[in-house]
This record gives structure tokens, C-alpha cells and sequence, in this order.
């Protein structure tokens, strides 16, 4: 009986502690907040919105790749690196596979994935949680940083799907289709046109948590870039409209250009996000995980590579060079008083006495006397002795007010207005201290015009990731004058076929995503 | 020393009786009860301590004392059973001599030998599921860290790979590639279940390992079973014996023996300028005889300087013994080897204390076994970090890499050594010797693993007996990851002027609280044994990571340190829990018909609550042939066959915890007017419905003794198909998310495979001698991949429908163009294709046929990453006082993509060339298969395919231990009942024509054959001493 009792006894407390047992399962996750019943604070909208532009920082947007393999595509910049990826760009034959080809896709899409979020969970609110002015404004950068990414796709794709949401369909057959050129920059189009519509001018006087948050896009960002982005397409009736927004518009007196070029390309809140910057990319010291891409943390580091990558033989990896075609265009025409143009020191380092440069990174110059090197977006001349892995925290400039101007001219010179062009070119050139064009080269013809405006473009914005997409969409390519030319410039271009001017489709995406189209370079 | 002794069938002749008689009244009775007396001897006539003797039938035991002898109260004819875990049992008739000497002569296998399974122990004969038990003896001869080394060759159906530096964790498969997940065993010590992690536990301290297999052996272990369940016994003390004393100690020398045969200077230079000259670019200055930086001082021999010899020493001391109411053993073990590298790693040491004992009076008995380790990993300093730009390969083949050009001191380099320069050298080659010496890595481990057990004796009465059992365990672990890197310049790429610090701790813990009710009846013919239970584990993982910064010299490392600028902590506290009951009914009828059934049902956190629940059921059935009456075979040649089948069902929840939720990243930064923000967004894709792995297993075994037990032979063949395999399945990275290959439930794979496993022994006089052998093999196919069927792709590898994981893919080598014609001839490859490249074969198009083109179109299939044949073999052999062992294992039938032969035979790049590499295809060198080289690689010959050497044979076969040992005679000191000397020798030879290190590496699961860089695998001569007192 007392056996029995005890079995008893042990059976009652085995079930009463089993039952107790699968309540415990439910476990929370307790680092990170759910997605179920999110977006639904102010907070949240303002913590998503930060997150969008972070999705720039990284190695296949801003921080390295994009600008490298868009820069060394032109005819002012070559590959000089044992990293066969990068000569093999500029020479147009970068395989398929190349790594970071597949991190400008990737990283891109990551862009309008977070924009996506952002536009479906804030375009949800009730404007008792958030106000149609706070709410507006956070679209309105949403759809600037998509529209920007489409953009970039476009111009180093060619075309590329659409994604508008961030609803995932699992089904392969469902995997979005490559969209046409056409529909591609419509979508460009139809983005940044929400983003102008809804974007303040500027944060210093709004009200909310991003007041005075230098570095979020503005009315101006998306304005110029529609504008141009137009002129990218031939559009050239849009794009006076969106220009003029600027010069006799709401814009108006907003934009200037900054005294010095080189302060364009300089760190600290004396030059960043200054008077000429439409929008930019923000890099800033701090952290301790490198950012080249992957999962964010708080700890992240913001800081650009393009700098250590550029940076000239001996102070940094020096993978890219200027063409020497590059170099001596800026020696063609010296400034009202005789020197270089001053443009050429901000781009190019290089050894010239008679300009009274003959440092490198504030020491004796120790390369080769002849040789030259990529100096914009590097700390050549700005402090350090050399490029120290991690520290540099240049912002990447998207869009100057130059491009504004010199955006204009071009297109009053296709709509048959030449003439007209002079004024806006000539604010460009006085900056860079050169004479009046109009004494110079006066009553230029179209076709006068348009090889000037190349040139202008060319030393304006030399390694700003420009002038691939220049030459790319006036045709110069397919035009054999033209394309002997290039050669000239830049022996890479010997090597380039139909087709090869931008960068493949990754192959892992065409591997995965049957409706995804090939395009010219795979 | 093998204790085992002829089983009473054979003859009474050998084993010669001696009884002393004492009469007890027995109530059950009418016979008269005496105390018999004897002596367990081995066959050297020495006694044999700490044998359980039982009297068949009841629970009336004994245990022999130190001097072998031991009493027992039984009647005139009554059966006696000898037992030993690990060791085999045997019966004896009591007769009417007054006294026993039972002399235990070895043999091979037993068929009463005592086998630990699932929550409990079973005669081997009646065991219906795989289970592949291991040579614990034999195996222990080699020396390792971890336990899971001594699986390697040791079991039919367990393959271990595993790199060859100190404290390795190597990678244990049991029967194929079951999951895409994690693939470990699950492993059991003591009958606590433990995670796929076993370092801590010294090999010293086993006693025996079973290994089960199947479904109907691993069933009780339900969701956390599917890849196999590795049991491990550790020692425990003997009731009735005095104190015993041993210690085992050796000391050994590790040295590399694989060296790999790379350019000098002047070849280095004439290779590197070639590529550059065929690229059209100027020669880098270094390799330039025309420069003023032109190098001729500086041809170092990276791999002389950067391997040095390692060592190794074990010590271990154990106390144990026992009363007649309890048992004890206490063990102390110090685990040292210092690695072969020149630098602060890698070396593992280790210290460890376990404790156990247990306390048995009237129905209860209560036990426990507490273990405490702790170790220190001084890691070979990874390759990936803030400093170390660029997919590098493990740090052991930087010493293969290395330029000869580059030296390796530097005093004027901050850290004082050697880099390369853009204006020198021009390539990117890392100093290891001096990243090794600079940065300071190492992980400290502390574990306490605690078990506490109670059995009351419910019922025992007319046959039946009822047992309640109560196990609970905790289990914490507790590491710190340190990792100081000062300042330092190793040149171009590999620098930092900031001296930084991580210093980040991990936390794991597990409490199991086990319930179980154990019932046995024995009528007529008829054997039953039913087990009930249930289970709840918990486990939490913390994670705490700190960051400092700008330290200043001198430094003071630590985070709270001088100096540091900045600072930074993050961390993450993760919890699991499963909650399950468990089952299992054995019936026996007359030895001839066997059936097990069991099931277990598990409800595990990491699933949604409406996929949470999960039931693993099996049955197994065995029916033992020669025991029927109709099958007359001579027991002298066929002694005993057994046939079992088993069918069931295993799952596998091992994916990560919180899988299926979708969260925020809470920490996403961007800087706003010079202000950091953080922000949050959603960063990754999940799939909310994820669900259990299952596994249906089915086997078929035969097992057989031969030749009255001097032959043992086991078959098998099994048939495991898993569905519901978790896999992240990649998705188009258009979609946005960083983890492009989110979990899903997509794919079904099923793996076949035969196993045998035979051993023979033999003894003549002086001489006896075993002779194991195993082999398996292994079929593996992808039954789905999920709706799409989109192949998986791995590094060099493609996983498919209908084909095996992870084959090698590429594109089709057809040989070297030698002229501009043949170029013309040739489908398109690249504009800058020139005679000396390789011509690659059209496949295919966008159309699905040959279209002129190579581009990715043009990939095909290049063989098999997975071995299709493991083996083992061991030989050992006592002659009078000396003993001999050999073991060897192998596989067979697979090919390797060895990333360190390839990054050796590159074009262009930033590492030294192997010598194969002078005999490239130059103008006046055409006869060859190895392409010229142009630093551009414009045909891009280097990439993934079949060109002769790209994928090499894995065959091998490796001598993995040699001993030779000798044995003093007993007392010769006195007290001393054992002493023991040897010499191993240990990874003596491998014979492969594998170009890389070791083709047993471990691997990535979709790149089975895709070698990143293993550790080599020294060779150790080492001595060693066995005393017992």
C-alpha cells in the first residue's frame, strides 16, 4: 500500500509539472522588435526613414564600388590594381561573376526595398500619429532614395526590374521581370516627382525630430535630379522646366557655387552638404563594424574607402588612375592669370612647380615626378600623411549645383537656344577662374556647343562617377569619329563592344529569376 | 586488457569452476543456498577487479575485490552472469567445487556484451536498431582534443572530417548529408543530452561509445536525433573494490610533413614579370632588374620559416573504488598542444576535473557525475576583420602564398614586420608570420556540467519490477573570445594605425529535468520492458560583446584601458525550449523474436505555436535464426545470426532560434549634420510557417558470429529520406533583404548507403592477434529543392533535383589554343583570347543548344564532392608482454576543388606560383595543359572548371596510428597491478594524390569538395606510460 501510495505521488506531480511545460514555449524574441504591429509611432517613422539612407554607405552603393566601377568606365580614368575586377571594368570586360558588380545590384536594390517599407508602413499612418507635414516629408525622401536607385541601375544596367513594394513573392514564376529602358526611367520619373512634390527645401525650419538634419533630401535633390535625369533621356522640354525651377523658379537663390572647387570635396561642416550640394552621401567617424555591406548594427562604422582605393601609390592602394588625355585637358586652356586650371589640382594629383604643388599628402612627393594620381574624394592635401584603412569620411557628392548650370546650357543648346548657354557655362568657368567664353569662343553653333559643353563636363566632373554616362548618352559609342576619339584617350576603350558599356546583370540573379533579362555586357 | 570470458555454451572445459559453499535459507526455495566464492583472472592469471556478478534471475549481485575474488549466495546449479559495460558478459553454472577460478579469455565480439542505448542498456543480441559501438580501447591510442576524433574510422557509417590544428572541432556525419543544416550527431553523455560540441570531455574519461543510427535506436531522442546520436559512458567506480590508481600520461612532437613545393625568388620574379609583360603592363619594381628596387637580397622560404614543431602532452590521473553501497571515481586531466605555426597560435590546452558517485540502499539509489573543464584556445589568427580587407583563405596558407621577395622583418614598419608596398613588390601578400606575432586571439572556455539522478524500485515482485527514475541536469558554458590587435603595418591592405580590442563573453546554459518509468516482466518465454517518460529542457545563449579602441602604447589591453577613444557594446540573449514524452516497449519471445517500438513527441520553441508540435515514432523488429529449432547449423561455425529490420521517423529542429519571426534591425546607422542616428527597419525576409525536418529511416541488418565468436559480422543497409528540409533557399537579391537565402521547409533528400563491419580474432599461445575492418558507403540524391526546383549554388558547386549535393560545376576544359586560327575556330570567349589559353567547351545557349559563345550558359556538371566509400582498418597484436596496433582509414571516389592549389597556379594576383606553374604554355613550351599567364587572365582561365589539376582525386588512405607498447610484469613495484609503455606514432603517412593538405577537410554543406584551406595534420611521434595501482 505504501508503494502504492508513493507511485501515486510521483504520477500526480510528473502530470501536474508536465502540464506546466508547453506554456513555457512561447518564447519572445528579446533582441529586436517584430514586424507585427509596427509601424504605428512617430518614432517609427523617423527610425525608418534613417535606416533607408544607411543602405548608401555601403560598399556597392557609395562607399567603394559604385563610384570605382562608374569612374573607371570613362575616358578620364583606368584600373591600375591587382584586383582583376577593377582593370577589367574600365576595360569593359568584367565578367558576369565579378563580385562587385554584384554589389552595386545588390546594394541598390536593398535601397528600394527599405524606401518600399518605409512608403507602405509611414503611407499608412493615420495623421493622428504622424502629420500630413511629417508624413509627407518622410515619403517624399522614400521616394527620392528609390527614384536615386533606379536612376543608378539605370545608368549602369541599362534596365532592370521594378520592385514597388516590399511584398516578397516566394514563387519563382512570380520573380519580378526585367522592366524596358523605357518603363525603367518612367518609373525615375513618376518617383522623383513625388519626392519634389512632397520635400521640403530645406530641414532647418520644419517641425519634428529631423529639424535642422542637414543631409536628408530636399526639394532641390529631387528637383535637380528629375532634371537631369530628363536630359539623361533627351527630354529636353522637362528638363528647361525642372532647371529653370532653379534659376528663375522656387529654387531660385537657394543653390550657389561654392568659391573654392576643392571645398566640394573636402570633410567637415564647413563644406559638407554647403551651398552647391543638392544632395550627398553622409560619412562620419565613429563605430567599430566595418560597413562594407551586410547586417547594420549600432556600431557601424560610416566611413568611405573610395579615398584608401584611389589614393596614390605609396599613401594609399592607388587601383585607379587618371589617363593622361584627362591631365593634359586641363592644360589646354590656362586661367586669367596664366596658371593651371585650379580644377586640375582639386582632381589630380600631380607634380607641378609651376603652380606651386609639389607636395603630396603634405610631405615630399616620393612617386616617379611624371606620374599622376586621383586626387578628388581623396585626403590628399587635407591633413593626413596617408589613407588610413577606415579613415576617411569624405561625403560622396550625388549632385552640385554645377551640374544644374551646365545641365541647363546643354539643354538650351539643344532646344536651339545657344546663345543663351553662354551665362550659365561662363558661372562655371569663373569659379575655375578662366576667361569669358563668350570672348572666347564666341557664337558657337550647335555642334561647337555641344563638343564645348563635353569638355566643360569633362574637367567639371572628372571622377564623379559622370562621364561613362556622358559619353554613354551622346552616343559617342556607336559613333566611330567618336569612338576613335575615345580610344585616344583611354587605350581601354580598344577593348569595348556593343553592348559592353555597362556593367553585366549579375550572374547569380539571371541564374535565379528566369524573368530577368540579360543585357548587352553579360 | 580485454575482459571478456567463453560464453557457458561453448565449454565449462576452459573455464574451470571452483565453489566454496555457504548455506542461506532461501524463502522461495525448497533447495539449499550456499556461498559460492571465485576468482575472475584474465588470461595472464592476473585478477580482474570491478566485475559485477549477478545470479541469473534475481537481483542478487556481487562485485570482485581487488584481488579478483568475489562471493555469492545462490543454489547448487544457478546461473551466474558476469557484466561490465563496455566489456562482455558471460554465464556460469554454479557447481559443487569449493572454490572458482574463472579464467576470462578474450574473444572478439560477445553476444551478452552490455550495450548503453537510448535511456538504458540492452544485450547486444537484442538489439533490433543500428548501432555501431566502438573499440574505445583501440581507439584511444590516438591522441586528440576531442572525442568526436576517436568516431573517425572506428564506426561503419560515421564519417569525421576534421583540420589538423590544435583543439579542432572536427565535423562528424552520420550516414550522408541528411540536412542542409547543421549535421552534427547529437551527443549523450551519461544520458544527458549535450549539443554536437564535445571538447570538454577528456578521452580519458570513457569507458564506452555507441553510436546509433537508425531511427528505431534514436528514436527516444525524437526531434534532435535526425543526424544520429553519439552515446558516450564515462567511467565510473566498481562496488566492493578497493582504491585503484592510475595515470596515463605522453608527450609528443607534432611536425608538418606537407610541404608545399612553391617558387624561389628568381622563379617567383621570371613568372610575375612574364604575367605582367603578357598583360602589357611595366614589371613592378621589386621584380624589375632594370629598377633601382630590383630585389635579389630577399628569398624567403615562407614554410621553413613559419612551421615549426608543435608538441603535445596528456596527463591524467584517476581515483575510484567502491563500497557495498556505493562507488566512486574522481578523475583529473591536463590536455597541451602548441601548434606548428611560428606566432602566437593556435595551441589548446585544456584542464579538467570529473567527479562522480552514487549511493544505492534498498529501493533507492541516487548518483551523480559533475564535470569541470576549462580550457584556453589561443586561435590561429582568423583572416577577416576590419584590418584584413578581401576574401582571404585561412592564415596556414598565407605561409604557401607569401612572396619569396617579401622579408619578414621590418623594424622601421610599426610592429616591426615586413609588408609589401605599391611601389616595390606591387602585390598584395600577407606577412603571416608577422600578423601571427602581432595580433593576440584566444578564447577561454569554463564549463560545469552537472547531472543528478534518483531511482526508487516501485514494485518488484512475482517478476515484475517498476522503477522510477528522476534525472536533472544543468550544463553552463562560459567563454571569452579576446582579440587584441595593436597598431600595426603589414603593408599595402594590411594595416591599421588604430589599436583595437574585442573582448566579448558567451553564456550558454541547458537545465534538463527528466521523468522516467522503467517496468519489466519476464514470464514464461516471453521478455517485456516498456519506458515511459518525459522531458523539458530549456537553454539560453548570451552574448555579450565589447569594443574599445585608440589605445595608446604602452598598452593596456582590457576595455576599460588606457588610453581607448572609443568605445562600443553590443550583445544578444536568445532562450529554447522543448517540452516532450517519450515511449518505448521492447518485447523478447524466447530469444528467437525481437520487437522494439518507441516514439517520442517534442514541442519546440523555434517553430510558430501551430508547428510547433512534432511525433517521431518508430518500430523495429529482429528475429534471432540459429535460436529456432528448425535451423540446425554446427555452433561452431555459425554461432549466432540475427535479422533486423527497423522503420521510423526522425526530426531536426537544430536551425537557430527565432527563425520564424520577422524582426527590425534596431541598429541602422546614418549620420545627419554631423549627428549619428540610429534607425530601424526590417533588414531580412523570413518565412513565418517553418516547420520540423522529418527523416523517415528505414534498415536492414543482418548481424553474425562465426566460428564460436571468433568471427563477428554485421550488414547493413539503410534507405533515410528527409523531407522538409530546411534550407535557405536563395532568393533574387532584387528583393532586398541581406540574408538572400532565407530558412525554408523546400527540399527532400534521400541518402542510401551498405555498411559492413567484420572482425576476426585469433589467439595461439603467446600470440593473439584482432583484425577489424569497416566500410561504408553512401548514396545521396536531392528529391526536391522546393516549388522551383532552382539549383542551389555553392562555391564551385551546383545542388540540384536528381543529383547529389553539392557537385562540382563548371565549365568543360578542351584543351590550350596554340594559335590564332584555332582562336578564330573556337566558339567566342574574349576579345583578348590568345594561343595559351584555354579553350572551354560550347554547351549551350539561350536557346538551349551550342550558340558560339562561352559565357555561364556554357557550365556543366563536373563530378562528385562526396565520397562514395569510407573505410577503416585496424590490426592489433599482443606477442607475450609487447602489443602492436595499426590503424588506417580512407575514402574514395570524389574530387577535390582545392582553393590552395588554384590560388597557387594563378595568372595574375598577389601570391607566389607552385613550381608546377614553369611549365606554362609559353611560345616554346606548347606541350603542356597549364595556360600562359597574363596578370589580366582576359580568357579568365583561372576560372571554376575541369582544366587538368582544377579538381583533383580525394582517394586516400591515411595511417593514422602505429603502437607499440610493453607491459611489465605485475608488482613488479609494489602495489602495482598495471604498467604499460608505448610508443604511437600519429598520422604517420597519408597516401593521396590530393595536392592540397588533408582531403578529409571539412567543408561547407553545398561544397562538399570545395577545400577554403585546412589546417595540415602533423605528424606526432609521440611516448607514453599507463600505470595502475
Amino acid at each position: 500500500m505504501k508503494k502504492i501510495s508513493l507511485f501515486a505521488l510521483i504520477i500526480v506531480s510528473v502530470i501536474v509539472f508536465i502540464t506546466g511545460c508547453e506554456k513555457k514555449l512561447n518564447l519572445v524574441n528579446p533582441n529586436a522588435p517584430t514586424t507585427t504591429g509596427y509601424w504605428v509611432t512617430e518614432k517609427q517613422a523617423f527610425d525608418g526613414s534613417t535606416a533607408m539612407y544607411s543602405a548608401f554607405t555601403v560598399d556597392g552603393t557609395y562607399m567603394r564600388s559604385f563610384p570605382g566601377l562608374t569612374d573607371s568606365r570613362g575616358d578620364d580614368f583606368v584600373g591600375d590594381s591587382p584586383w582583376a575586377d577593377l582593370v577589367l571594368t574600365g576595360k569593359f570586360i568584367i565578367p558576369s561573376t565579378s563580385g562587385p558588380v554584384q554589389w552595386i545590384w545588390r546594394d541598390h536594390y536593398i535601397v528600394i526595398n527599405r524606401a518600399n517599407q518605409v512608403i507602405e508602413g509611414v503611407g499608412k499612418m493615420d495623421a493622428s500619429i504622424l502629420s500630413d507635414d511629417k508624413k509627407n516629408r518622410i515619403l517624399g525622401q522614400a521616394y527620392f532614395l528609390r527614384g536615386l536607385s533606379y536612376y543608378n541601375l539605370a545608368t549602369t544596367f541599362k534596365f532592370a526590374p521594378i520592385l514597388t513594394t516590399p511584398e516578397f513573392d516566394r514563387n519563382p514564376g512570380n520573380y519580378p521581370a526585367t522592366a524596358t529602358e523605357e518603363v525603367l526611367w518612367n518609373q525615375v520619373f513618376t518617383d522623383l516627382q513625388a519626392a519634389e512634390l512632397n520635400l521640403p527645401i530645406s530641414y532647418d525650419n520644419v517641425v519634428g525630430p529631423d529639424k535642422g538634419q542637414k543631409g536628408r533630401a530636399t526639394k532641390g535633390s529631387a528637383a535637380g535630379l528629375l532634371g537631369k535625369s530628363y536630359l539623361y533621356r533627351k527630354d529636353y522640354a522637362k528638363a528647361a522646366l525642372q532647371f529653370e525651377k532653379f534659376i528663375t523658379g522656387p529654387l531660385q537663390g537657394i543653390y550657389s557655387l561654392m568659391p573654392n572647387y576643392r571645398d566640394n570635396f573636402k570633410e567637415g561642416v564647413a563644406f559638407e552638404n554647403n551651398s552647391e550640394s543638392l544632395f550627398e552621401i553622409q560619412f562620419a567617424p565613429g563605430g567599430s563594424t566595418d560597413n562594407w555591406c551586410c547586417e547594420p548594427n549600432s556600431g557601424w562604422r560610416q566611413w568611405t574607402s573610395v579615398s584608401i582605393t584611389y589614393g596614390m601609390d605609396g599613401k594609399a592602394f592607388s587601383d585607379y588612375l587618371p589617363t593622361r588625355w584627362i591631365y593634359n585637358e586641363f592644360k589646354l586652356e590656362p586661367t586669367i592669370t596664366g596658371k593651371s586650371d585650379p580644377r586640375l589640382l582639386a582632381t589630380i594629383a600631380s607634380y607641378e612647380p609651376a603652380d606651386n604643388s609639389i607636395t603630396a599628402y603634405g610631405g615630399t612627393w616620393t612617386n616617379p615626378l611624371t606620374n599622376i594620381y586621383p586626387r578628388k574624394y581623396t585626403n590628399d592635401g587635407l591633413g593626413p600623411a596617408f589613407e588610413a584603412f577606415g579613415g576617411s569620411f569624405i561625403n560622396y557628392r550625388v549632385m552640385r549645383y554645377a551640374d544644374v548650370l551646365l545641365g541647363y546650357a546643354e539643354v538650351l543648346n539643344e532646344l536651339n537656344r545657344t546663345a543663351e548657354a553662354y551665362p550659365f557655362i561662363q558661372q562655371v568657368r569663373t569659379r575655375a577662374t578662366l576667361p569669358n567664353l563668350a570672348t572666347v569662343k564666341p557664337n558657337m553653333n550647335q555642334a561647337q556647343m555641344r563638343d564645348q559643353l563635353a569638355h566643360e563636363r569633362a574637367l567639371e566632373f572628372s571622377i564623379e562617377g559622370q562621364r561613362i554616362n556622358d559619353i554613354i548618352r551622346w552616343g559617342w559609342l556607336y559613333n566611330a569619329t567618336k569612338l576613335a576619339e575615345l580610344k585616344l584617350h583611354d587605350t581601354d576603350f580598344t577593348s569595348w563592344t556593343p553592348g559592353n558599356e555597362y556593367l553585366p546583370i549579375p550572374q547569380t540573379e539571371l541564374d535565379l529569376n528566369k524573368n530577368l533579362l540579360p543585357n548587352g555586357a553579360n | 586488457m580485454r575482459l571478456t570470458c567463453q560464453p557457458v555454451l561453448k565449454s565449462t572445459v576452459h573455464c574451470l569452476l571452483f565453489i566454496l559453499l555457504l548455506i542461506i535459507a532461501n524463502t522461495t526455495s525448497a533447495q539449499t543456498s550456499r556461498n559460492f566464492k571465485g576468482v575472475i583472472t584474465n588470461e595472464k592469471g592476473e585478477p580482474v577487479p570491478g566485475v559485477t556478478v549477478e545470479l541469473k534471475g534475481s537481483k542478487i549481485t556481487a562485485v570482485t575485490d581487488a584481488s579478483g575474488a568475489f562471493s555469492i549466495q545462490a543454489n547448487e546449479g544457478a546461473t551466474i552472469v558476469v557484466t561490465s559495460v563496455g566489456y562482455t558478459a558471460h554465464q556460469f553454472i554454479l557447481r559443487g567445487e569449493n572454490l572458482q577460478s574463472l579464467t576470462l579469455s578474450s574473444s572478439a565480439q560477445n553476444l551478452d556484451q552490455v550495450v548503453v542505448v537510448a535511456y538504458g542498456t540492452q544485450r547486444k543480441k537484442d538489439i533490433t536498431g543500428a548501432v555501431a559501438v566502438v573499440n574505445v580501447a583501440e581507439a584511444k591510442k590516438y591522441s586528440t582534443s576531442d572525442v568526436a576524433q576517436l568516431l573517425q574510422g572506428r564506426a561503419s557509417g560515421v564519417q569525421v572530417n576534421s583540420d589538423g590544428q590544435p583543439g579542432a572541432t572536427p565535423s562528424v556525419r552520420i550516414r550522408g548529408f541528411g540536412t542542409f543544416g547543421n549535421a552534427q550527431p547529437l551527443y549523450v553523455i551519461d544520458g544527458v543530452q549535450v549539443g554536437t560540441v564535445v571538447r570538454d570531455f577528456s578521452p580519458n574519461d570513457i569507458e564506452s561509445i555507441q553510436v546509433l543510427k537508425d531511427a528505431s535506436a534514436a528514436a527516444l531522442y525524437g526531434s534532435a536525433a535526425a543526424n544520429g546520436v553519439v552515446i558516450i559512458t564515462t567511467k565510473q567506480g566498481r562496488k566492493n573494490s578497493p582504491l585503484k590508481v592510475e595515470y596515463n600520461g605522453y608527450y609528443g612532437i607534432d611536425k608538418v610533413w606537407q610541404i608545399m613545393p612553391v617558387t624561389n625568388r628568381a622563379n617567383y620574379q621570371l613568372l610575375n614579370n612574364e604575367a605582367r609583360v603578357n598583360a602589357g603592363r611595366a614589371l613592378a619594381p621589386g621584380n624589375n632588374p632594370a629598377s633601382p628596387k630590383y630585389i635579389t637580397a630577399i628569398d624567403t622560404d615562407w614554410q621553413k620559416e613559419g612551421l615549426k614543431t608543435g608538441n603535445r602532452q596528456n596527463h591524467n590521473l584517476s581515483l575510484s573504488g567502491g563500497g557495498e553501497y556505493n562507488t566512486y571515481n574522481i578523475s583529473l586531466d591536463y590536455f597541451d598542444n602548441n601548434g606548428t605555426y611560428v606566432g602566437n597560435g593556435p595551441t589548446y590546452t585544456r584542464y579538467s576535473a570529473r567527479v562522480n558517485s552514487s549511493v544505492e540502499k534498498g529501493i533507492f539509489k541516487i548518483g551523480e557525475n559533475i564535470l569541470y573543464a576549462h580550457s584556453n584556445e589561443n586561435l590561429l589568427t582568423p583572416t577577416t576583420g576590419n584590418d584584413l580587407a578581401g576574401a582571404l583563405p585561412p592564415l596556414i596558407n598565407t605561409l604557401v602564398f607569401a612572396i619569396p621577395t617579401l622579408g619578414i622583418y621590418d623594424p622601421a614598419r610599426d610592429g616591426g614586420y615586413a609588408g609589401t608596398l605599391s611601389t616595390v613588390e606591387d602585390v598584395i601578400s600577407m606577412n603571416g608570420i608577422g600578423l601571427n606575432s602581432i595580433l593576440k586571439n584566444y578564447t577561454d572556455v569554463d564549463r560545469i556540467f552537472a547531472n543528478v539522478y534518483g531511482e526508487v524500485q516501485l514494485l518488484k515482485s512475482n517478476g515484475h519490477s517498476l522503477r522510477y527514475r528522476l534525472n536533472v541536469s544543468y550544463d553552463k558554458t562560459q567563454a571569452r573570445d579576446y582579440g587584441f590587435k595593436p597598431s600595426f603595418d603589414l603593408g599595402y591592405f594590411f594595416q591599421s594605425p588604430i589599436a583595437k580590442l574585442n573582448d566579448n563573453s558567451r553564456v550558454f546554459t541547458t537545465g534538463l529535468i527528466e521523468n522516467t518509468l522503467n517496468y519489466q516482466k519476464n514470464f514464461d518465454r516471453h521478455g517485456v520492458e516498456v519506458l515511459v517518460g518525459q522531458t523539458y529542457q530549456k537553454s539560453t545563449s548570451l552574448f555579450r560583446n565589447g569594443y574599445a579602441e585608440g589605445f595608446t602604447k604602452p598598452y593596456y589591453p582590457v576595455l576599460g584601458g588606457g588610453g581607448a577613444t572609443s568605445t562600443d557594446a553590443s550583445g544578444a540573449f536568445i532562450e529554447y525550449a522543448k517540452a516532450s514524452y517519450l515511449a518505448r516497449i521492447n518485447y523478447n519471445f524466447d530469444d528467437r523474436y525481437l520487437i522494439t517500438a518507441s516514439a517520442r513527441r517534442d514541442a519546440s520553441s523555434r517553430f510558430t505555436s501551430s508547428e510547433r508540435v512534432g511525433y517521431f515514432p518508430s518500430i523495429a523488429l529482429g528475429w534471432r535464426l540459429t535460436n529456432e529449432k528448425f535451423i540446425d547449423l554446427p555452433k561452431n561455425i555459425v554461432t549466432d545470426i540475427k535479422l533486423r529490420a527497423s522503420y521510423g521517423k526522425l526530426g531536426n529542429d537544430n536551425i537557430g532560434d527565432y527563425q520564424y519571426q520577422s524582426v527590425l534591425n534596431p541598429g541602422v546607422v546614418y549620420t545627419f549634420n554631423g549627428v549619428r542616428y540610429v534607425g530601424a527597419i526590417q533588414t531580412n525576409l523570413v518565412d513565418e510557417k517553418i516547420k520540423w525536418e522529418d527523416r523517415t529511416s528505414s534498415n536492414i541488418g543482418l548481424d553474425a558470429v562465426l566460428l564460436n565468436g571468433s568471427f563477428d559480422f554485421s550488414a547493413e543497409y539503410y534507405n533515410n529520406k528527409t523531407i522538409d528540409v530546411l534550407v535557405g533557399v536563395p532568393i533574387p537579391l532584387l528583393y532586398g533583404s541581406l540574408n538572400d537565402r532565407p530558412t525554408v521547409n523546400a527540399a527532400t533528400l534521400r541518402n542510401t548507403g551498405l555498411e559492413f563491419s567484420a572482425t576476426y580474432h585469433k589467439s595461439k599461445g603467446d600470440f593473439t592477434y584482432d583484425i577489424s575492418a569497416n566500410l561504408s558507403t553512401v548514396k545521396n540524391e536531392v528529391l526536391s529543392l522546393g516549388a522551383n526546383k532552382e539549383p542551389i549554388y555553392g562555391v564551385g558547386s551546383i545542388t540540384r533535383v536528381g543529383t547529389e549535393v553539392g557537385q562540382h560545376y563548371g565549365f568543360v576544359y578542351e584543351g590550350i589554343f596554340q594559335n590564332a586560327a584555332e582562336i578564330t575556330a573556337h566558339a567566342f570567349q574574349n576579345i583578348q583570347t590568345a594561343p595559351g589559353d584555354i579553350k572551354f567547351k560550347d554547351i549551350s545557349g539561350p536557346d538551349g543548344k551550342p550558340d558560339n559563345v562561352i559565357n555561364d550558359l556554357d557550365r556543366d556538371v563536373l563530378g562528385s564532392g562526396i565520397p562514395k566509400y569510407h573505410y577503416g582498418l585496424t590490426f592489433s597484436a599482443a606477442y607475450k608482454n609487447f602489443d602492436f596496433s595499426l590503424f588506417g582509414s580512407g575514402s574514395a571516389k570524389f574530387l577535390i576543388y582545392a582553393r590552395l592549389y588554384r590560388d597557387l597556379m594563378h595568372t595574375g594576383g598577389s601570391a607566389n606560383y607552385r613550381d608546377d606553374m614553369l611549365n606554362r604554355w609559353t611560345p616554346t613550351n606548347t606541350n603542356t595543359t597549364i595556360p600562359r599567364l597574363n596578370e589580366l587572365d582576359p580568357n579568365n582561365n583561372g576560372r571554376i572548371s575541369n582544366r587538368p589539376d582544377w579538381l583533383q582525386s580525394g582517394n586516400y588512405l591515411r595511417l593514422n596510428t602505429l603502437s607499440l607498447g610493453y607491459n611489465f610484469r605485475s608488482g613488479l613495484i609494489k602495489g602495482m597491478s598495471k604498467a604499460r609503455v608505448y610508443v604511437t606514432a600519429q598520422n604517420l603517412y597519408t597516401f593521396q594524390k590530393y595536392k592540397g593538405y588533408n582531403p578529409d577537410f571539412t567543408s561547407g554543406v553545398f561544397n562538399p569538395g570545395y577545400d577554403d584551406g585546412s589546417y595540415p595534420k602533423p605528424r606526432t611521434i609521440m611516448g607514453g606510460i599507463q600505470l595502475s595501482f
